[in-house]
């Protein structure tokens, strides 16, 4: 280990927030990250070479409008009888991937509630992340020779951290496996211990998954995204979906004017039918299937393709798939390539609100949140029947599933000509993620399982 | 549609609390890719799993309208390829059951009926697995209390649909009638029994849930009168 190389920060405060996208943007921030990503021949606005400033986060009673009265008066309700009682989430980053973007937002929610929550983030050196990062890999499948060292290096650094944190609260949530050993302060601990598992468990390695077994059984409960991503355990395993947040960048209404400006800035002709597809340039996500299947469609309905995305400029495997996307793509002047930073929330709202119909052709997925942010958009919505896509989109109900480039095409036809079904299973999609896959529902989560688990441990005496 | 006027007395002798209940999903230990896994599974799983497959699955899609009854029949025709399996699965009112054991011997036995009618069905692999879970149930008050008639309407308007749901499908499991709360209370405490059992014959299958409250209420507002 090499102490200089320390690379994570510990104990961020519950009210931070993290790189929100806004539309305020200042003249003093870096663009450099920005200045060589830009889509097929469209030059991006000036004005998205910058991270705007973060808007402020949002508070409880702004959901009202969302959510209904009667769910924010539950969400009062549940967190009643926990006031004043103490969360500690932990995880391995304070920025950058889901689990860090859904922590901004939950630890403020449920600290506004009156059950203060801290987030506390693991440091590790170089060797730590690059074990973790591997366990990860291995943890989805890839096969994986675990060492001696490997192992040591990961206890090791979570006997650091052990040793600094405390672990007071009634509470402690850990998430994914990187800081799965510091449940070794259980005993110590006057709390319920509680792994949150944001990755797929279905098919891992298995030296990597009988080396974290023994860990993961000494917590209360385990959760996962997905009923398919679990494990057997002999604790209780609750699903939590993944969820995204109403009143972000990304998916707060915008009105009409917001949609055109956007779409002006971007070259995008809304007075004909939008088919939009917005993944990063991966082939998981397969780009190029949604190019050929839009193809196939074209020779029977008229519309455009939208592919917006990111991943290009920092991920050389990015930069190889844009370019293939751009070889599918030719000349058709109907497709629009879009290479966005990833500061870009607000336009990929805008492009997905001016979109007729949203395509996530994914050949291998998590959960799929652009999937989510289409569905709350109330868009028709056609996906690949992989990972939790079919968790929210029921067939024909909330949208439709493919599996194949020809099924799409024909999904994109089917959905063009027939407005009223694509309306219906649109209005579906939307009620679902209200139902299902809001922050809020998240937040309510955590009561339940909170009170849940302080049930639990007066009825045994505990 | 309203019954002859009765008097009512200006506040009820036992007032109406709306509820709520709130459900935290647990992954089961059972899974299914076939249908004889699946006939087994549903003899040995956890009575809260057929709830949380039958009763609850209203609740979790209540903003569907048609073709969406109870997971098992849902799960029978997408991931299995079997329409008249799923049909006849669909076709379970769960508003006929009092019990659960009643509404899981009536799945095992149109199940088995199916597979012993259907016997090369059994290698068949589901296109994706079958994973049984349970809830955890919370119920949590809400703000509303009726205490007359025009308070109850009020309420019926003002609370969430799980609220609906609560009081109008999984009483039955509490009250072990073929009833539901509003019924009683409307026939008990109000004189309504005929506006009772109108209310009782809804038909939640073709409704959403948001449907569902606006019948009642279109059935009660008259006795305002």
């Amino acid at each position: 280990m090499n102490s200089n190389d320390q690379r994570a920060t510990i104990d961020v405060p519950s009210s931070s927030q993290g790189p929100e996208n806004g539309r305020s943007r200042t003249a003093t921030q870096d663009s450099s990250a920005a200045t060589h990503v830009r889509g097929s021949g469209r030059t991006l606005p000036a004005s998205l070479l910058t991270p705007p400033a973060p808007p402020p986060p949002p508070h409880l009673p702004d959901y009202k409008n969302i959510i209904g009265e009667g769910q924010v008066d539950a969400l009062q309700f549940l967190a009643r009888d926990l006031k004043g009682k103490t969360i500690k989430m932990v995880n391995s980053t304070s920025v950058g991937g889901g689990v860090a973007e859904m922590l901004n937002r939950m630890v403020p929610l449920l600290s506004e509630l009156e059950v203060p929550t801290r987030w506390d983030v693991i440091t590790g050196g170089n060797d730590f992340f690059e074990v973790t990062k591997a366990f990860h890999n291995a943890l989805h499948g890839s096969s994986y020779e675990l060492t001696k060292a490997a192992q040591d290096i990961f206890l090791m650094y979570n006997e650091q951290n052990r040793a600094r944190m405390h672990f007071d609260e009634e509470l402690i949530v850990i998430h994914d496996p990187q800081p799965l050993p510091l449940v070794h302060s259980r005993d110590k601990s006057p709390g319920h211990w509680v792994w949150r598992c944001h990755i797929d468990l279905s098919n891992p390695d298995a030296h990597v998954w009988e080396f974290l077994r023994p860990l993961v059984e000494q917590y209360d409960a385990a959760i996962f995204s997905s009923q398919s991503f679990a494990r057997q355990l002999p604790i209780p395993q609750y699903l939590f979906y993944p969820c995204i947040d109403p009143l972000s960048e990304k998916n707060k209404e915008l009105d009409d004017s917001q949609v055109q400006k956007v779409c002006d800035e971007l070259g995008i002709d809304r007075s004909r039918p939008i088919v939009t597809q917005v993944s990063r340039f991966d082939r998981l996500k397969d780009p190029v299937g949604v190019v050929q299947a839009y193809k196939l469609a074209k020779k029977y309905v008229d519309c455009q393709l939208v592919l917006a995305g990111g991943g290009a400029t920092d991920d050389p495997e990015g930069a190889v798939v844009l370019q293939e996307v751009k070889e599918a793509a030719g000349d058709d002047p109907d497709i629009v390539i879009l290479d966005l930073p990833p500061w870009c929330g607000f336009e990929i709202n805008a492009i997905q609100r001016a979109s007729t119909l949203i395509v996530q052709k994914s050949i291998r997925e998590g959960f799929g949140l652009t999937v989510t942010e289409a569905l709350w958009k109330g868009k028709p919505t056609i996906a690949g029947a992989v990972g939790g896509i079919p968790n929210q989109i029921i067939h024909k109900l909330t949208g439709v599933l493919v599996h194949s480039v020809e099924g799409c095409a024909f999904q994109i036809r089917y959905l063009l000509t027939h407005p009223e079904f694509a309306r219906r299973i649109g209005a579906s999609g939307r009620e679902h993620v209200k139902e299902n896959f809001l922050i809020t529902t998240n937040v309510k989560r955590w009561l339940l399982l909170y009170q849940i688990l302080q049930s639990v441990k007066v009825q045994s005496g505990a | 549609m309203s019954d002859s006027p009765t008097p009512l007395p200006s506040k009820s002798r036992k007032p109406f609390y709306f509820n709520t209940s709130e459900h935290l999903l647990r992954i089961g230990r059972q899974k299914a890719v076939t249908l004889p896994e699946l006939l087994q599974a549903l003899k040995t799983c956890p009575d809260d799993s057929i709830f949380q497959h039958t009763f609850r699955t209203l609740q979790e899609h209540h903003f569907i309208r048609q073709g969406f009854s109870n997971d098992f029949a849902h799960w029978s025709l997408s991931a299995c390829h079997e329409p008249l399996l799923a049909e006849q699965l669909a076709s379970v009112d769960v508003r006929e059951y009092t019990t659960v054991r009643g509404l899981r011997d009536r799945m095992i036995e149109i199940l088995d009926e199916f597979l012993q009618q259907h016997p090369r069905t059994d290698a068949h692999h589901a296109s994706e697995p079958f994973y049984f879970c349970a809830a955890d149930i919370l119920v949590l008050p809400t703000p509303f209390v009726a205490d007359s008639l025009p308070a109850f309407v009020d309420g019926l308007k003002h609370v969430g649909v799980h609220s609906i749901h609560h009081h109008f499908i999984e009483a039955r499991l509490r009250l072990h009638l073929m009833s539901n709360d509003f019924s009683q209370w409307l026939e008990e405490e109000a004189g309504l029994a005929k506006t009772a059992d109108a209310i009782e014959r809804i038909d939640i299958y073709t409704n959403t849930m948001e449907g569902v409250r606006q019948q009642i209420v279109r059935l009660v507002e008259p006795a305002l009168n």
